[in-house]
């Protein structure tokens, strides 16, 4: 098992600084992939990767067929160079409160992060970006199982 | 597909994030900051660590899907795909589908249908940073 470290928490916590916005790579059965910017991220536990699902159709199509899923740091600065593997799952909002997926209780983090822009507004992000209106579907859940190296020297290296 | 001049120029400046995936489903993502672009064709400069990460795993599976990468993740929602090799070192893929990413109404669209006047009409209606604006 994979632990996220303090500065990996706040590098998926803290906006800028080489933090907070992440890629979030799955693939269809077939391995067709998909890589799309996510700005709604946190470290859950000591293991887990949020998303918030705003309009990942491919993603959750792809995460149907085939639950494994890497995110990467999408500006990544000096050691903060990470890609986080491992399976991943799509918490839609109104889903049972009591059901889990491995130490994730559904009820637990829909009630914290369900309405992230309500919670986190996303006052950094310029308006031509921002759009019109935030649709959080659900969360996007990512157990952390690898973390791999992205830098160039020891790209590929599982830390 | 021919990329647009705004995407072209945004990848070329701040490096795309690459992702590819084995027989099994397994992903592997590669960042990289070199990248030029030749029509469809980009071309990704990698480290004898990234080819030998992919190596094995393009021989499985050529398709690839590319973001930019630092501020392009967020000023430049652009999602390209297509098949890629190594040739000399270089990882070239040449790109036959282009998305849009922008959160919002207009996520998953796919630009490469409207043809590349249709794209860079898209680009032009919606962006004015045709370039990142700290480049040279």
């Amino acid at each position: 098992m994979a632990i996220l470290t303090n500065e990996i928490k706040d590098a998926l916590k803290v906006v800028g600084k080489g933090g907070s916005v992440v890629h979030l790579a799955t693939s269809s059965v077939d391995g067709k992939t998909n890589i799309v910017a996510e700005r709604f991220v946190t470290s859950y536990l000591d293991d887990y990767i949020l998303i918030a699902d705003m309009f990942a159709q491919k993603t959750k199509v792809n995460l149907n067929e085939n639950p494994q899923a890497a995110i990467s740091i999408a500006h990544p600065i000096g050691e903060r160079s990470w890609v986080f593997r491992g399976p991943a799952t799509v918490i839609n909002i109104g889903a049972p409160s009591t059901e889990n997926w491995y130490d994730v209780n559904y009820g637990e983090v829909l009630d914290e992060w369900g309405d992230w822009a309500a919670k986190e507004p996303p006052v950094e992000v310029p308006p031509d970006i921002a759009p019109p209106k935030v649709a959080q579907r659900g969360l996007i859940v990512l157990k952390v199982e690898e973390i791999i190296s992205s830098k160039l020297q020891n790209s590929g290296e599982i830390l | 597909m021919k990329l647009t001049l705004r995407i072209k120029n945004w990848i070329e400046r701040f490096g795309v994030h690459a992702a590819l995936s084995d027989e099994k489903g397994q992903i592997t993502i590669i960042v990289s900051e070199k990248v030029s672009v030749d029509g469809s064709l980009v071309t990704i400069d990698l480290s004898e660590n990234q080819r030998n990460q992919i190596e094995g795993v393009l021989s499985q599976n050529d398709y690839i899907a590319l973001a930019p990468g630092q501020l392009g993740a967020i000023r430049a929602p652009y999602q390209l795909k297509g098949s890629a090799h190594l040739v000399n070192g270089y990882l070239e893929v040449e790109i036959f589908e282009i998305y849009c990413t922008k959160p919002g109404p207009e996520a998953g669209i796919r630009l490469d249908v409207l043809g590349y006047d249709g794209m860079k009409h898209f680009d032009e209606s919606r962006w004015t940073d045709l370039a990142p604006a700290n480049s040279n």
